[in-house]
């Protein structure tokens, strides 16, 4: 390893509005590593990337390259530094061709005409090397996700950075393509290049970096030698508690008299194909299952909005599958989606008039006068009992933080005092704090006797939280899992291959 | 109607002492959402008047607010459909069609309060067709209301024959009480036509009906996902204008006494021109009744103020189409300037 890092971040700060995302970062990368940069949503990473990208001007503290200080105060100023970034978000032109993708606004040109010729010339090599075997001529857009992203991280290798940043740059490529990623950053690791690698998977961290920083809330609170270190210390880095401390106790089982039960009997509808399973009240229910297994499909098919084709659902009140949302939510089964932002709320009006939704929205009780005076009531209770944190029931929601946001929809919901809860991938994109406060207001909600289904794309959260896992598969119930059996490594292989591990199996 | 004094609830009752003044402060602000299409009423009003004193004279302004009155309702009913996230361009031939329907009645010999009914009724039935034919074929209430715009106004004419219908007035109280002048000065039709803007504010603000259409307008999808029955208010909305357009137009046979083949054709633009002059976003989620008032009340006084001021009334066209721009250009300002000041909060990682 050189002596002196190849680039150098000091005391970066960074505030959008009263929101921190930079708050005295650190990094140093050496000539020829894979550094690692890991951490929650919200930690800063990506803030941190754009800013050494020259994307994002910081309000404090400083860049070196080389031992230079510089200013990347825009993504031209940055490329002239040898700095090449390959976003989370494709930055591509769907209707251009691949090689018109890769030569963005650097066209080689013969005898005064952008020349075909001489980009495929350049491209070929890096191309085959990346495994990327397609028509350069046809359209991007209709490559698979996977391939595009793989051209938009050929277009930054072409510049020939010194210092390049992958920004998550896997989360659409299947295990091949990863793994024939990664075969190129190692090549030009041993050429030289330094790599700045962002993500949260870790054990793709530990497969491929040297060095690894774990960020947290805008700072970095941890780096070391990947050889030096463990998955625990990584966790614990990122969360800043012990990942036990996350999940409340699995409360001592409440005995109600008469549970009441979701019984789902050979529902096929969309991709799922005959699940069965009985979801209990007092339980926390965990669906996993990676896009397109059917877990999506599953709660909005309980939720009213997907027909089923074969198969039938019974309900507490020993109805059936509701028919529309309208009639779920007047049945007391409410669904707490996974984008809030575009599903969930209304950012642009106030938290009382979101947390209304249900209530007055939906149901059909009471003289049909909207109080403001209610709404405020219902507004204050719920923003008293989830702790939302906020100014004024008056403030919109859009001024709220991820977490709060995604109380107000549980509030909104709560309101109606619910008697199913479907809740998918409720923590997305909320930072730790909240995470453990919705966590223990899942449990809570099943101690109260309500049902509760709960969907997540992070696994150590289903591990952490639910009583039994169900686990789909292209659309089958491949498996279930409960108590002991619940462990992280089982259910992330289950949730992959639809299978069992093998030595389990032997065993 | 005063916009001035009308103040929300929430304003006078005690607030928590825990609340910060800024945010007291702020809230004061957004509140009086028609105060600025108000305040350039006014402005407007004074400006003429200063030039020509007799422009204030009460009955000229009695008069400006009598003829606002039959376009002034349809904007009523387009504040919802706007606040819902619709519109409807067939309101000035839904008004026709109702009007030339009643009118046909009252020829018949139907007693004319009856007659005004089945107008509204009918108009409601316009409204339905435009309702669920944008429901059952999925298309947008923009597209559908550009077909039956002229749908209706081909059958109007089939049914008028192009010639204007002049029901006999025979002394009944209908005509005499709609185009009857309160003490020789309001139009009996104005004051039908403040209740209304009234109850409508109140069916927007203070109803569960008012609240689903704000919240379907504001994110259609997760009124959806909240089990907001969706299709029906968009469908009830689109109803309320067709019953609207009903009753001003049945109102209007009973004010004039006739209705010609080719009124209504041009309210369309107007009614929405005022709507957005009384700052009701085209994006939805959101509407201003009072405000929609007065944004028919600026149109109004701007082409009576030009005959004041012995411009050619064709004028008044030009300086509307001004008008719009400015207000819709004045409201880009206000919301970018709250945009900025939640920029902090939304443009979080």
């Amino acid at each position: 390893m050189a002596d002196s890092p190849i680039v150098s971040v000091r005391n970066l700060v960074k505030r959008y509005g009263g929101v921190v995302a930079l708050d005295g970062m650190n990094l140093d990368a050496y000539e020829g590593t894979i550094h690692a940069v890991v951490g929650e949503n919200g930690a800063g990473k990506s803030t941190l990337m754009k800013v050494l990208a020259g994307a994002v001007k910081p309000d404090a503290g400083s860049v070196l390259l080389g031992g230079v200080k510089v200013s990347m105060d825009s993504p031209a100023a940055a490329r002239r530094h040898g700095v090449g970034i390959v976003y989370q978000e494709l930055s591509l032109f769907p209707h251009r061709s691949v090689l018109a993708n890769l030569f963005v606004n650097r066209e080689p040109m013969r005898r005064g005409l952008v020349s075909t010729r001489a980009m495929e010339e350049e491209s070929r090599d890096l191309i085959n090397k990346l495994g990327l075997n397609v028509d350069v001529y046809r359209p991007l857009g209709q490559l698979s996700i996977g391939e595009q992203q793989l051209v938009e991280l050929a277009r930054v290798l072409l510049e020939e950075p010194r210092l390049l940043i992958l920004d998550e740059p896997n989360s659409a490529l299947n295990e091949r393509e990863t793994t024939r990623l990664f075969g190129v950053l190692q090549q030009l690791r041993a050429r030289g290049a330094t790599i700045l690698y962002v993500s949260h998977r870790l054990e793709e961290v530990f497969a491929i970096s040297d060095r690894v920083t774990v960020t947290r809330n805008g700072r970095d609170v941890l780096t070391k030698d990947r050889a030096a270190l463990t998955m625990p210390e990584v966790i614990e880095g990122m969360i800043g508690v012990h990942q036990e401390d996350l999940f409340p106790a699995p409360a001592a089982r409440p005995n109600f008299a008469s549970p009441q039960r979701v019984i789902v009997e050979g529902l096929s509808a969309g991709e799922l194909k005959d699940v069965h399973f009985t979801a209990s009240s007092g339980e926390v229910v965990g669906l996993a299952g990676l896009e397109g297994s059917g877990v999506s499909t599953l709660l909005k098919a309980l939720f009213g909005m997907q027909k089923a084709q074969a198969g039938g659902v019974t309900f507490p009140d020993s109805r059936g599958l509701p028919r529309s949302p309208t009639e779920a939510a007047r049945r007391g089964v409410c669904l707490v989606p996974a984008d809030r932002k575009r599903n969930g709320l209304m950012l642009d009006q106030s938290i009382l008039f979101n947390i209304s939704h249900v209530v007055v929205g939906a149901l059909n009780v009471g003289f049909p006068l909207f109080r403001t005076r209610d709404a405020e009531a219902r507004a204050r209770r719920q923003i008293e009992r989830l702790r939302i944190k906020t100014r004024s029931p008056h403030a919109l929601a859009n001024e709220l933080s991820g977490g709060n946001q995604q109380k107000v929809v549980v509030g909104k919901w709560l309101e109606a005092a619910p008697k199913v809860m479907l809740l998918d991938d409720p923590t997305r994109g909320v930072d730790v704090g909240a995470k453990r406060e919705i966590y223990a207001l899942i449990r809570q909600m099943s101690a109260e006797g309500r049902i509760v289904i709960f969907s997540s794309t992070e696994l150590p959260e289903l591990v952490g939280l639910c009583d039994r896992i169900l686990v789909l598969y292209r659309g089958r119930l491949v498996s279930e899992l409960k108590g002991g059996d619940i462990d992280n490594r089982k259910l992330l292989h289950l949730v992959n291959t639809g299978e069992e591990p093998s030595e389990m199996r032997l065993q | 109607m005063s916009e001035v004094d009308r103040s929300k609830p929430e304003l006078n009752s005690p607030q928590s002492a825990a609340a910060p003044a800024t945010a007291r402060a702020r809230r004061r602000i957004r509140l009086p959402d028609e105060i600025g299409v108000v305040a350039a009423l006014v402005i407007l009003m004074l400006f003429i008047g200063v030039a020509k004193p007799r422009f204030l004279n009460p009955i000229n302004l009695f008069t400006i607010l009598g003829n606002t009155t039959f376009q002034g309702m349809l904007s009523l009913g387009m504040v919802f459909l706007l606040a819902v996230g619709e519109i409807d361009l067939s309101v000035g031939w839904m008004f026709n069609f109702s009007a030339v329907i009643s009118a046909l009645l009252m020829a018949a010999g139907f007693n004319p309060w009856a007659a005004t009914l089945i107008g509204v009724g009918f108009g409601a039935l316009l409204g339905l067709v435009n309702g669920l034919l944008a429901l059952v074929l999925r298309l947008p209430s923009i597209i559908i209301t550009l077909g039956t715009f002229s749908m209706f106004e081909g059958l109007s004419l089939v049914i008028n024959n192009g010639r204007a219908v002049n029901p006999p007035d025979a002394g009944s109280s209908f005509f005499a009480l709609v185009s009857a002048k309160i003490f020789g000065l309001v139009p009996v039709v104005a004051v039908v036509f403040v209740f209304m803007t009234i109850i409508l504010h109140f069916v927007l603000h203070r109803t569960r009906f008012g609240y689903r259409v704000q919240a379907v307008g504001s994110n259609r999808e997760a009124a959806l996902l909240a089990g907001i029955p969706n299709a029906l208010v968009r469908l009830q909305t689109l109803v309320l204008m067709g019953a609207i357009a009903g009753l001003s137009g049945s109102l209007y046979v009973g004010f004039r006494g006739a209705i010609d083949p080719q009124e209504g054709s041009d309210f369309v633009l107007t009614v929405i021109a005022a709507v957005i002059i009384g700052g009701t976003p085209l994006s939805g989620g959101s509407g201003t009744v009072f405000g929609a008032v007065a944004g028919m009340l600026i149109i109004q006084v701007i082409s009576s103020g030009i005959i004041f001021f012995g411009i050619d009334a064709t004028w008044s066209t030009f300086v509307t189409g001004a008008v719009i721009i400015v207000a819709v250009v004045l409201d880009q300002l206000v919301k970018r300037q709250r945009a900025r000041r939640l920029a902090g909060s939304a443009d979080r990682l």
